[in-house]
């Protein structure tokens, strides 16, 4: 039977990691006011909260998957801006690795901060019409390209690059190395200046000519696979990743949505108007409708982001309920802010309040990892049986 | 009935166009980090006549109706809504004072404006003013979208009143609207004008709508237009981003939108302009900019991708500055209710018969 209760353990951890957002929301303003600077590794405040490896010690082991528990915390955490006192070590490429990367790799890297750097100026969706180049020169890569948009990219250690060995060979060509951070010809050009998320440091990195050893191709499978729809092992691999990534874009998403909803209410509140949910339909005034219309949202949103993170903890594919997740998680993070400011009209504009800090930071969740249009691309594929290549 | 424009409105939208795309849209971002305009810019913007377009002749204005105005904020907005706001000194509240006070009070914020060059009125609008409008006022308001003024001017459901001290202005940072600045507001004290009559702020109200809502609508313009440029030059799996049906679509969309809004806009001016009731057509207009800018400027985002998201593009900044202008002129609910009010009967009862 389908059951959406947590048990008291689990209640516990969220609510302590709230309680942490909510010391960390402190920080928001700052940094979405001081964009050039990067975030300490950790704030004084994170002595007060034990690591959260810590606070699961001695959860029962039948309670709720791992992964769905994780995406909750994150809708907690980004409920309140999502400003982490203490930095995560670890970052979208230390994913990638684990997903694609050999154990002798995993071993050697696997404690580094790794970035992901996939997009480049003229390839974003269209991640198979990359132009970066690795050619092997004895027990050499050599790289020439330029990627943007890299998060993380200021503050990791190294970041994992998708380049191609063969262009020739489109998908099955593309190939991900590890490339260290103070490598001859690996630049970081410049940190962007973006719309929100300015707490997130994204990168531009060129590569010109940058040596790296043989070994650092992700996987070490140097195979070109040909033919339609082939693409090589790490390629995939990597891809994969993303199944388990988007649910955590969309959580984000929520979470954004959540926060406004909480400023708008609680500040309606303070000047006596409190929604009354319970009031018939008849009788509710327009605020207090879209409240519980943004509410419901929430909720529907939330549902089909614990459901895709449960499928994927249970190993089940979950190709197309990720997508559905990032969809709609994509989309409550624009409306749900949107309404929240209608509620609380011009002082929703004040820095004063964060409702319109989750406007802009929402943004992203329906643009990195799979924009809505692709991830509506996905579930129609899925839903109506076409390939990628019937249905572009 | 007539779509075409006339040669005047011609003449003035080469001349407003010719202005905001030297000196407005170039320095979009130096504005935004100063939070004004360049004295200069300003002083042209004034020397071109722009800033008194709908002001009666006889007090030096150019005497052109809102139908006009709606024009000049339209293309203006197109290049910078916040320097849009910042450029016209006497801004929306010159409908409150020319509607309550008359040109001899108009003629008095004028000459006051035209003393100084920094003095501006700010424009408030409290909704949902809870008391009686009667001898002092109190209050404070958390964001007005102006850096600074000398005048303060209220406007209610039940009138009107204007301060020239006991408020105090303080800087505010805000989402948007960066040229024009914004502030914190408190204010206490009595008004050196009250007015109690809701018919004429209902009709002052209209044209406010009107005059923020042609800002949202250029800044859709200007939205819509840029990102579907882009999608005729951005290419994803091996074709513009603008042959993929999803795509064009929403562009159509967006184009609707648009097109609906500045319909919505040119029809209500014109009510007003001839001296017909407009007030519900202003209101359904500023509705419809808000409903598109919702749509229209986060997807002018959507459409650029990830590039959307920085500010290296003007998209994300059309998608804050049309959000933010359609929580201005007391937001969208009021003008949901005023729509709707023009609608019905004044006795509810009739419906019943
Ligand atoms: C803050 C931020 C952080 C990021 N972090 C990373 C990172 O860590 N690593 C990394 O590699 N990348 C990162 N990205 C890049 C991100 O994943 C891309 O921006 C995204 O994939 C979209 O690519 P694009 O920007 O090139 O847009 P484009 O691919 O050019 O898309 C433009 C528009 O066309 C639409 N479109 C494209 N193809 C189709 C189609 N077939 N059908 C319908 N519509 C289509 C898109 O939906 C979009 O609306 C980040 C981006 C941002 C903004």
């Amino acid at each position: 039977m389908v059951d959406f209760s947590l048990s008291d353990f689990d209640r516990a951890v969220l609510d302590g990691v709230a309680a942490e957002a909510r010391v960390g929301e402190k920080y928001a303003r700052y940094y979405d006011e001081h964009e050039d600077e990067v975030l300490p590794k950790s704030f004084p405040e994170a002595a007060q909260f034990p690591p959260i490896q810590q606070r699961l010690r001695g959860r029962p082991r039948d309670d709720t998957p791992m992964l769905l528990l994780q995406v909750l915390m994150r809708i907690e955490r980004e409920a309140h801006c999502g400003v982490p006192l203490r930095q995560a070590p670890t970052a979208l490429g230390n994913a990638a690795l684990g997903a694609a990367g050999t154990d002798a790799q995993k071993a050697r890297w696997g404690n580094l901060m790794l970035a992901m750097s996939i997009t480049e100026p003229g390839a974003g969706s269209d991640t198979k019409a990359i132009q970066t180049t690795a050619r092997l020169d004895g027990e050499e890569w050599v790289l020439n390209g330029d990627k943007i948009f890299v998060t993380n990219g200021v503050r990791c250690d190294g970041a994992i690059v998708w380049a191609t060995v063969d262009k020739s060979a489109g998908r099955g060509g593309i190939k991900s190395f590890l490339v260290l951070k103070g490598t001859p010809g690996f630049e970081l050009v410049r940190k962007e200046k973006k719309l929100g998320i300015r707490s997130s440091d994204t990168a531009a990195y060129a590569f010109r000519d940058c040596r790296i050893p043989r070994d650092h191709l992700i996987g070490g499978d140097e195979g070109v696979p040909r033919g339609e729809g082939e693409g090589s092992a790490s390629y995939k691999g990597v891809l994969k990743t993303f199944n388990m990534t988007r649910p955590f874009v969309a959580a984000g998403g929520v979470g954004k949505a959540i926060g406004a909803f909480r400023v708008a209410r609680d500040e309606l509140a303070k000047e006596g108007i409190a929604v009354d949910f319970d009031d018939s339909r008849h009788a509710r005034s327009a605020t207090a409708q879209t409240l519980l219309e943004l509410e419901a949202d929430i909720e529907a949103a939330t549902l089909t982001v614990m459901h895709a993170a449960w499928l994927a903890s249970d190993g089940m594919p979950n190709n197309l309920e990720a997508s559905v997740a990032k969809a709609k998680g994509g989309e409550v993070c624009r409306t749900g802010p949107q309404r929240a400011m209608d509620a609380l009209g011009a002082m929703g504009l004040s820095h004063d309040y964060q409702v319109e800090q989750y406007l802009r930071d929402g943004r992203i969740a329906d643009i990195y990892e799979g924009t809505g249009q692709i991830q509506r691309l996905v579930i129609a594929r899925e839903i109506l049986g076409y390939s990628s290549a019937e249905l572009t | 009935m007539n779509f075409s424009s006339n040669d005047t409105d011609d003449m003035l939208s080469e001349t407003v166009r010719r202005f905001a795309t030297e000196e407005l849209r170039p320095k979009l971002r130096e504005f935004e980090a100063r939070r004004s305009v360049a004295r200069d810019v300003q002083e042209r913007f004034e020397s071109l006549g722009l800033a008194a377009i709908d002001l009666p002749e006889a007090l030096g204005g150019v005497g052109l109706g809102l139908s006009s105005r709606v024009l000049v904020n339209r293309i203006l907005a197109e290049a910078d809504a916040g320097a849009a706001l910042a450029l016209d000194r006497f801004g929306p509240a010159a409908y409150v004072i020319e509607t309550f006070g008359g040109s001899d009070l108009l003629e008095r914020y004028r000459d006051l404006l035209a003393s100084r060059p920094e003095t501006r009125l700010a424009l408030l609008i409290d909704v949902d003013a809870g008391t009686v409008l009667e001898g002092p006022v109190r209050g404070e308001a958390a964001w007005i979208a102006s850096g600074n003024a000398d005048v303060l001017v209220c406007l209610r459901r039940d009138g009107a009143w204007v301060m020239e001290s006991g408020f105090e202005l303080e800087q505010a940072r805000g989402a948007a609207l960066h040229a024009t600045g914004a502030s914190r507001i408190r204010y206490g004290g009595a008004p050196a004008h009250v007015w109690r009559d809701s018919t004429l702020a209902a009709q002052a109200w209209a044209k406010v709508r009107l005059y923020h809502a042609a800002l949202i609508w250029g800044v859709l313009v200007d939205a819509a237009g840029f990102s579907r440029r882009y999608a005729l030059e951005r290419v994803a799996f091996g074709k513009p981003i603008a042959h993929h049906q999803a795509l064009a679509f929403l562009i159509v969309d967006m184009e609707i939108a648009v097109e609906r809004v500045g319909l919505l806009i040119a029809d209500a001016a014109r009510l007003i302009d001839a001296g017909m009731d407009g007030t519900g057509a202003a209101a359904s207009a500023f509705v419809d900019a808000v409903e598109a800018s919702r749509f229209v400027g986060p997807n002018a985002v959507q459409i650029l991708g990830g590039h959307g998201f920085m500010r290296d593009y003007p998209v994300e900044k059309a998608m804050r500055d049309s959000r933010a202008l359609g929580l201005l002129a007391g937001g969208t609910d009021a003008a949901q209710d005023d729509a709707g009010a023009a609608l019905a009967p004044a006795n509810p009862m009739e419906f019943a018969a």
